[in-house]
């Protein structure tokens, strides 16, 4: 049994880690009964739901078990579909733009491999826990580790946060919107989706949301792809990609850090603690995040379809933007195909807006030790709640300031998302081979050998990058 | 002085946590929505430390870290400062180029 270390500057409550047993059962319960907090009840509420849902099950085995994976599906799915962000959907574009269908298309799906390997590992950490990531870092290795990972959270999400609002701005600019009024409009969603002051609302209304990632598919279909040519580059992972090597090695950081980033890995497990998943819940997490995985790389493979005509074509899409990638677009899949590319790039920067600043009041919050859950009412979680929206709305106010280095941050945001993930993955790696936190739930020999090998290629990709830029500007 | 709680002192056959099992016992065929206003409700279907309470009075504590963990952690440290100062240089130049 893990044990709890007890703080010294709070009073003597027992460490303890009980991963199995329920709380009415520890001596402490009548203590605890007059601390529980709004927080405590919605959770409790969703678990409750979630053992009608196993009773269910015993009488009807595949109705059960699917309203079991109804109510246990989210993290894994929102924190996938929320990295197809705009950033990412626009990566995605270019290498269909600039490679056509060929290596990139299998190269993507390994991306989201990789991806399922670090995410899957969050969600044990997150069930088996019930602390967020920040927490666990600052707690395990000390403040002065803690500062350095929170850092490069913090800076990498605000960059995020800011490409998603132009990829708002330039989704909704395709219909003529103003940008002002575009970048308005990502901001009341996200105070919508948080004012439920319920996590499960939040959750389903962002799924709900998320799921028109899918719109990337049908303008894949309106690009009339050559299915065959599909199928041979998934198998044979060619015709490989000419040209410049520096152009190259820029494309697939970027399609690295479509998939993978710091800001998933404690997004999700904040997600699954705040959720209240157990650790008996782990395999219907797997089933979440592989779900979330499959359905990312299906959209993420139909933007690069989309936008393979303008390769076919020969268009130089080097320096477009996301609505020139829906206008080029037009003459090959026709107005409805280019319109729904650029609702999906606005869709893509709303869902990751919403992610990416919960994933930072998520971290703020446990690092300050404040309320951090969306089943907090406004009043009672106020710091959260401002980070969250604050970051949201600094990223919006910076796309509206004129002559603001947006190229710059599009041109690095995904860079550094992959930059910063080796010491996000050590950490990582670190916590969930710590017996004390993890109990019986720590890595295996396959799960470490596979998440050593997602790093090594990350800090490959890192420094083959490194070393081109210098020979580039040499 | 407030008890210890850990696994040892967990029992399952307190009579606190018959409070949600009642509604599931073979033969009930609707299960009865939880009084969520009772506190032992909560905590019967809550895990001891996933209690916001819990959770605000106990940590983990500060993990002694290992020589190669502390080589690794400032190794990959050094990494990051040194690929972001190419990648600044390299997304300057790329917006500004040099004639």
């Amino acid at each position: 049994m893990k044990r709890l270390k007890k703080d010294s500057s709070t009073p003597s409550f027992g460490p303890a880690h009980p991963t199995t047993d329920v709380a009415a059962a520890s001596p402490i319960a009548r203590d605890l009964a007059g601390l529980l907090t709004h927080e405590d009840v919605d959770r409790a509420r969703d678990r409750w739901r979630v053992s009608r849902a196993r009773w269910a099950e015993r009488r009807s085995k595949t109705l059960g078990r699917l309203s079991v994976l109804w109510l246990l599906v989210g993290p894994g799915v929102l924190v996938f579909l929320g990295e197809n962000d705009a950033p990412s959907m626009l990566s995605y574009s270019a290498t269909g733009a600039r490679f056509g269908i060929g290596f990139f298309i299998p190269f993507v799906v390994l991306t989201f491999v990789m991806g399922l390997v670090v995410q899957e590992m969050t969600v044990r950490l997150g069930a088996v826990t019930h602390r967020g990531h920040a927490e666990l870092i600052f707690d395990r290795f000390g403040r002065f580790w803690g500062f350095f990972a929170m850092g490069d959270l913090m800076v990498g999400n605000f960059l995020t946060l800011v490409t998603e609002f132009i990829g708002i701005r330039a989704g909704l600019g395709f219909f003529g919107i103003r940008p002002v009024v575009a970048v308005g409009a990502g901001l009341v969603v996200v105070f919508a989706a948080i004012t439920t002051g319920r996590y499960w609302t939040w959750e389903r209304i962002t799924m709900g949301l998320a799921i028109f990632n899918a719109l990337f598919v049908p303008a894949a279909i309106l690009a009339h792809p050559n299915w065959a040519a599909v199928g041979r580059s998934l198998v044979t992972w060619s015709p490989l990609p000419h040209g410049n090597l520096f152009d190259i090695l820029l494309l697939i950081l970027a399609d690295i850090g479509a998939t993978v980033t710091p800001w998933m890995i404690f997004f999700q497990q904040s997600a699954v603690v705040d959720k209240g998943m157990q650790p008996r819940d782990i395999s219907a997490g797997r089933f979440d995040t592989t779900l979330g995985a499959l359905l990312a790389a299906a959209f993420g493979i139909a933007a690069i379809l989309a936008t393979a005509p303008l390769f076919h074509h020969g268009i130089d899409a080097s320096q477009f933007e996301a609505a020139q990638f829906a206008e080029a677009l037009e003459p090959w899949i026709g107005h409805i195909g280019a319109a729904l590319f650029a609702l999906g790039i606005f869709e893509a920067g709303i869902v990751a807006a919403i992610a990416i600043a919960t994933s930072s009041a998520y971290a703020f919050g446990e690092v300050v030790h404040t309320g951090h859950s969306l089943n907090r009412p406004l009043r009672e979680a106020w710091p959260f709640y401002s980070i969250l929206l604050g970051s949201a709305c600094a990223a919006a106010a910076l796309v509206l300031i004129p002559h603001a280095p947006l190229e710059f941050i599009v041109l690095i945001v995904n860079v550094i998302a992959v930059l910063a993930m080796p010491p996000a993955l050590a950490f990582l790696l670190l916590l969930v081979n710590d017996r004390e936190v993890m109990g019986e739930y720590v890595n295996g020999f396959w799960e470490n050998t596979a998440a050593i090998a997602v790093t090594v290629v990350l800090i490959c990709a890192g420094l083959g990058f490194g070393i081109a830029t210098v020979i580039h500007m040499g | 002085m407030r008890p210890e709680l850990n696994g040892d002192h967990v029992k399952p056959s307190d009579a606190e946590i018959k409070v949600s099992a009642e509604a599931f016992e073979p033969g009930v065929d609707k299960v009865a929505a939880p009084d969520l206003k009772d506190p032992r409700v909560v905590l019967s279907l809550l895990e001891a430390d996933q209690v916001v309470a819990a959770k605000q009075r106990t940590h983990f504590g500060r993990r002694k870290l290992s020589v190669g963990a502390r080589v690794l952690l400032w190794g990959l440290r050094i990494y990051v400062v040194a690929m972001l100062v190419i990648v600044l240089i390299s997304a300057i130049r790329a917006i500004h180029p040099v004639p």
